[in-house]
């Protein structure tokens, strides 16, 4: 397994905190992102960010099954986390997303970049890395 | 937790989008089911009491969110709805997600522990999911 990472230092929450200044209604709802295939924000620099590339073992692939594994996973964290099919060529998809995580069609032996930026980037990594 | 049910016209289908959706789940969340109609010749129809008693069997102060397949499927939901008690029936959300996609994807957020709002609005972005990745 070839591994990428990069790091930066933590910058103050204060962006943070300044989204979750909504009525109580509308922040459950805006926690819940929509499937758009956005990358990584490009303010990512100024976050502690983390990325790897992981190969596929399971003959079955990344299936819905492991896939709600991994977005279980994904969903403990803060961070901004999102994986591309570099054997796809795909975008970036968010991992807190079953439905986009499908998306990345991924077969065994196929290698996903694995990306992270905010606060817990490290940990989320560490955390996912093994899941595939 | 939330409780989810699952409404189809036919009672195999309902059975098997429940499969899924428990799959995805784990078993911390209740899903109940109400396919297919009540009694009679038809094979294939959507009942209002077997939706009522579906939402009763998942029933919890956290809500319920229901998913339907298409048009009388949601009627009879309604239906369901009113039959409620009004303190009941204010916890209960009927979805506008796809019945397969919103199911796998309700049950993973409702085992996350999230709430009615927050489950829903992530099952109705089912809606705009592309399936086939070049298509995103």
């Amino acid at each position: 397994m070839e591994t990428h990472s990069s790091q930066t230092f933590p910058q103050k929450e204060s962006l943070q905190r300044n989204e979750q200044r909504e009525e109580p209604g509308a922040n459950s709802i805006s926690r819940a992102q929509p499937p758009e295939s956005k990358p990584a924000p490009s303010n990512h620099s100024h976050q502690p960010s983390k990325s790897v590339v992981v190969t596929i073992t399971n003959p079955r692939g990344l299936h819905l099954r492991s896939g709600r594994d991994v977005v279980r996973i994904a969903s403990q964290f803060q961070a901004r986390i999102t994986a591309s099919n570099l054997s796809r060529n795909s975008k970036p998809v968010d991992l807190k997303s079953i439905l986009q995580l499908v998306q990345l069609q991924a077969r065994q032996g196929h290698k996903l970049q694995l990306a992270a930026s905010g606060p817990d980037a490290d940990a989320a990594i560490e955390a996912l890395r093994s899941q595939f | 937790m939330i409780g989810l049910v699952i409404v189809s016209h036919s009672a195999k289908l309902a059975e098997g989008v429940h499969e899924l959706a428990a799959q995805m789940a784990g078993d911390q969340v209740g899903i109940s089911q109400a396919g297919g109609p009540s009694d009679g010749p038809e094979a294939l129809g959507t009942d209002a009491f077997k939706i009522l008693s579906a939402i009763n069997e998942v029933w919890c102060e956290d809500g319920v969110l229901l998913l339907m397949d298409v048009g009388s499927s949601v009627m009879s939901a309604e239906i369901a709805l009113e039959m409620l008690p009004e303190r009941q029936r204010q916890k209960c959300l009927l979805s506008n997600a796809p019945l397969v996609e919103g199911a796998i994807v309700a049950a993973l957020h409702a085992s996350l522990g999230e709430p009615l709002q927050s489950v829903n609005a992530v099952a109705e972005a089912a809606l705009s999911a592309p399936k086939l990745a070049n298509s995103a």
